[in-house]
């Protein structure tokens, strides 16, 4: 009992030191660097590391150099067994809201361990309420429309079944 | 306080940070060899050099050194229709797609796109229309293989003849006043406001140089749109927008912006060897 006690003390703290020592910036770095191959480019004003958590203040979204979207505050929080992506308040810019919802107040994105293939996700903006998930195995999204306001826009993309409007997609 | 200094305790302390230390250990080998350690705005920073400024300390009324611009080029050409053999055609809306083969490679072209030198400017039923060189070259569609691509190729004089949907066409129009254009601002806002409107009269394609964008193209002009009344051809390389030099997107999308705000427009063209000017006033 007591190895066993031991062995759970010692891999509780490999596990959050491997979270709090992780370079959470330099995973950030490396993540831009991919996005800049494919001409995205975030810039941000400010990042902060927490002990499991990585925030960027005022990021902007730029696509071949034209700024499509601010955002007030990109979270991404990790215990390895349940990571959540937090996206606060996007703006799109003018000229793209005839295209695109112009706001997403929040948007969430969660993977546990316990579903390890699937992301869930919610988000809440000028568009109404959604709620969704992305089966990375079958690579496809579904995403089901509970509330619905401005959303003309994105009517061409969507389905209709009893429920409500709903996306449907794969990658 | 006495257990802390206690030979066992002391162990289990020395064990515990050396498992701190040996994690803080691998993440430091794993950023130093995969990750990056500055921001990608931050290596760009340093990778440019420091910026001088030429001063004139002397007032002189030379002319100024002419600066030797570099043409653009265009395309390569060379190589002979027979080698494309049409395979596919799709006609949508807004678009013609075409697949074709050259070279025993598939290759899937729409309005404006090149291939061995061709462009493709549209598409029938059976047949897709390109053209080099002012010139134009009916191929018509492979049904069977027993039909050689070199049978199905015939020189053509340009007519219209894609059955498109019809294009919603904008308030306004574009009027020739001699030295200049008038355009009426409704036509302006009209475009300002669908940009689909814009790809269907008109297309822009990338000029290149290596990986990076160095400016636009026009690939094609639809003939009956206000796009044509602006003097402007397939070929032309836009260089200039009211002084704004278009060599990126955020340089084109910045101008698009402010397009709605402008009184008049100045639209500096390269056409072949040629830098042309027009001129352009909103009313």
């Amino acid at each position: 009992m007591q190895m066993v006690k031991k062995g759970f003390i010692v891999f509780a703290l490999v596990w959050m030191a491997l979270l709090v020592f992780m370079p959470k910036a330099e995973f950030y770095y490396a993540l831009e660097s991919k996005l800049a191959a494919q001409d995205i480019r975030l810039n941000e004003g400010s990042i902060e590391e927490g002990l499991f958590s990585l925030t960027l203040h005022d990021v902007t979204v730029y696509v071949k150099g034209i700024a499509l979207a601010n955002i007030k505050e990109v979270q991404f929080f990790t215990l390895l067994f349940y990571s959540s992506l937090t996206v606060d308040t996007l703006d799109v810019d003018e000229s793209f809201q005839s295209k695109v919802p112009a706001q997403i107040k929040e948007t969430s994105i969660t993977h546990t361990l316990f579903m390890p293939t699937r992301l869930m996700m919610d988000a809440n903006g000028s568009f109404g309420v959604v709620e969704g998930n992305v089966n990375m195995l079958k690579k496809t999204i579904h995403i089901n429309f509970i509330q619905t306001q401005e959303m003309d826009m994105l009517k061409t993309f969507l389905k209709k079944d009893e429920k409500g409007w709903y996306y449907e997609g794969s990658f | 306080m006495k257990d802390l200094f206690k030979p066992e305790m002391i162990k289990k302390s020395i064990v515990v940070l050396a498992l701190l230390l040996g994690v803080k250990l691998l993440w430091f080998v794993v950023s130093l060899l995969w990750l990056p350690t500055v921001d990608i705005d931050e290596a760009k920073k340093e990778a440019n050099k420091a910026l001088y400024y030429r001063v004139k300390l002397t007032p002189n009324n030379a002319p100024a050194p002419v600066q030797k611009k570099v043409k653009p080029v265009i395309r390569a050409s060379g190589g002979s229709i027979k080698d494309i053999k049409l395979l596919a055609i799709y006609h949508a809306s807004d678009i013609t797609v075409v697949t074709i083969e050259h070279k025993s490679k598939t290759k899937v072209l729409s309005n404006g796109d090149a291939i061995n030198g061709f462009i493709l400017e549209s598409a029938g039923n059976n047949y897709a229309l390109f053209s080099k060189a002012e010139k134009e070259y009916k191929v018509m569609l492979i049904t069977n293989s027993k039909v050689s691509a070199s049978h199905s190729i015939v020189g053509v004089k340009p007519t219209k003849i894609t059955k498109k949907k019809p294009v919603k066409k904008a308030l306004g129009k574009v009027t020739d006043v001699g030295d200049h254009k008038v355009i009426d601002r409704a036509l302006l806002d009209h475009y300002a406001t669908n940009v689909d409107d814009i790809y269907k009269n008109i297309g822009i394609g990338e000029v290149k140089k290596g990986k990076d964008v160095v400016g636009f193209r026009i690939n094609f002009v639809r003939r009956d749109s206000p796009f044509a009344q602006l003097g402007i051809r397939r070929g032309d390389i836009i260089q200039s927008i009211n002084g704004q030099v278009i060599d990126s997107y955020s340089a084109a999308f910045s101008v698009y912006k402010n397009i709605k705000d402008m009184d008049n427009m100045n639209l500096v063209i390269q056409r072949g060897k040629d830098e042309m000017e027009l001129e352009y006033e909103i009313n």
